[in-house]
This record gives C-alpha cells, sequence and structure tokens, in this order.
C-alpha cells in the first residue's frame, strides 16, 4: 500500500496518516496480545518508519497519539453506556454488547502500554536528474 | 514497479464511484461487512453520539477527531489548489470535510462502494472547490496515473 501510495505521490508531495499499532519491544505474547484486542487489521510486524523508508518515502516523522486515542476510546465507550437503550434498539443488544467488549478490551491493552497509536508524516523525494 | 491498470485510469471529477480493479476475497470480505453499515443512514443517536466523541457527524465510528482532522490538513499544507487523495474513506471522513474546510480538491478511494455513495451525497451540501472524485479501489492497487497526487492521508487504515 505504501508503495503504491508513493506511485501515486507528484516528488515532493507529502503523506499524512494515523495508524494503530503494537508498542515496541514487546514479547510474543504481549504482540498477540496487542493484534487480538487491537482493531482488525493490527498485524504489521515492522515499524511504519521501516515501511514508509523502504517504500521510498523521507522525512518520515512519527508523533505518539495514544494518550489522545485512550481519551477517544474511554469516549465512545462512556457514550454508549449512556445511550445504550437508543443504541440496543438500533443495533440489537448483543452487538451492542460485543462492540462494547471489543472497545473495553482495546481500552485495557492501551491502558497496559501495548497498543499505541501514532501520526506519520513522510514525503516522496525530489526526483534525481541525470547530470 | 506499480501495480498495472487495466485500461483506463478512472475519471476523478467526481461522477460516479467507479470500481477499477477486481477485489482479493479479504477485500470482497470487507467491503460486504462496512457494506451493510453504509446503507443505513445514520440515526440521530449515532450522530449525536460521534458529534460528542468526536466532534463530527460523518458517520465515522474511529479515532480521529475533528482536532487530528485538522492537524493532518496543516501537516499536508492543504489549500486550494492541492490535489488529495484520502484512502479508505468511509462516507467521506477525514477527506471530505478537509477539502471543504481548506478549498483542497479531494479523491475519496474505499473497497465499499456504498460509503463512497453516502459521501457523495453528504458532498452536495458541502461548500467544495470542486466535486469530490470517488473511486472504489483497493489501496494495494490503487488505479491512478503515477504523480497525480499532491497529497495522501489514510486514518487506521494501515495498521
Amino acid at each position: 500500500m505504501l508503495r503504491a501510495c508513493r506511485r501515486v505521490l507528484r516528488p515532493s508531495g507529502r503523506t499524512a496518516f494515523f495508524t494503530i499499532h503494537p508498542t515496541a519491544g514487546l514479547t510474543p505474547a504481549q504482540r498477540r496480545r496487542a493484534s487480538r484486542d487491537g482493531p482488525i487489521a493490527v498485524a504489521t510486524t515492522r515499524p511504519h518508519r521501516q515501511l514508509l523508508e523502504a517504500a521510498g518515502f523521507t522525512e518520515v516523522t512519527e508523533t505518539d497519539c495514544t494518550a489522545e486515542f485512550a481519551a477517544t476510546t474511554r469516549a465512545w465507550l462512556h457514550h454508549w453506556d449512556t445511550n445504550q437503550a437508543e443504541l440496543a434498539a438500533l443495533f440489537g443488544e448483543q452487538v451492542v454488547a460485543e462492540r462494547q467488549a471489543v472497545r473495553r478490551a482495546q481500552l485495557c491493552a492501551i491502558e497496559d502500554g501495548i497498543l499505541a497509536r501514532s501520526l506519520f508524516t513522510a514525503s516522496r523525494p525530489e526526483e534525481r536528474r541525470p547530470g | 514497479m506499480g501495480p498495472r491498470l487495466r485500461g483506463r485510469p478512472p475519471r476523478i471529477d467526481g461522477t460516479l464511484p467507479w470500481r477499477a480493479v477486481p477485489m482479493t476475497k479479504i477485500e470482497r470480505e470487507t467491503a460486504e461487512r462496512f457494506a451493510e453499515r453504509y446503507r443505513v443512514g445514520p440515526a440521530e443517536v449515532s450522530r449525536r453520539v460521534e458529534l460528542a466523541v468526536i466532534g463530527g457527524d460523518w458517520g465515522a465510528n474511529g479515532y480521529t477527531t475533528m482536532a487530528q482532522a485538522g492537524l493532518l490538513g496543516r501537516e499536508l499544507r492543504l489549500r486550494p489548489g492541492v490535489r488529495l487523495l484520502d484512502l479508505g474513506a468511509g462516507r467521506g471522513w477525514p477527506g471530505l470535510h478537509l477539502a471543504a474546510s481548506t478549498g483542497c480538491q479531494v479523491v475519496l478511494s474505499d473497497v465499499p462502494i456504498e460509503g463512497l455513495q453516502a459521501a457523495a451525497a453528504r458532498a452536495r451540501h458541502e461548500t467544495l472547490a470542486a466535486r469530490p472524485g470517488l473511486v472504489a479501489a483497493s489501496a494495494r492497487t490503487l488505479p491512478f496515473t503515477a504523480t497525480v497526487f499532491d497529497a495522501i492521508v489514510h486514518t487506521d487504515v494501515l495498521c
């Protein structure tokens, strides 16, 4: 996907994205838990900085946004709890219970320091002209 | 070398969602899962909760707040004349909001076509410099000509 992005981006064009990922230095068991309790696609084994550089991006920056991620997860939990009856009427009680269980597990993983969210920015380098 | 596009590159002038490349099994399953959700417009309670949590009403249920969308716009130096690609755009969050707030031109891309149709409907109520391009495609095989975008954004698509 990052290589595809690089191809369609003009030289000196920029990309910026948020991504949820396991924190660095986890044991294999912690990593498995981060993948299980994070969003469905948390499967990356290489750091995003490396992935970006391997795809040909430069000027890579990473900003940790895990505190905001925790706050937003708590807010979803709180407002779904507060509006449980209306949401259950809309989606069904089982769906609401399942989604809240997923959010609680995710919040535990964030609070235990194994799941993080970061903002990455990077640029496509200028083309080198021969001569 | 990037993926080869079969046929002509899609129109990005904001007419119809356009599926350019066949989907993989996983993409098809993802599309089906989200399609059901996107076919139903956000209910009043969903809208109220989303507004309280992320500060917007785009039918989103992720973690990018309104303040963080603004940060993306600044990092990408979005302004009139800039061509932005939003991958995994869902119903248009945050790409359509960024186009409305900065004046840039946006192409929204995602696997489920239903989210893009909702984004097209929403676009009619936003003040935009240009109609958004809508392209149903996988981020793995972006069906665009090389070097066509000035900026690319995605939120929690790459995990």
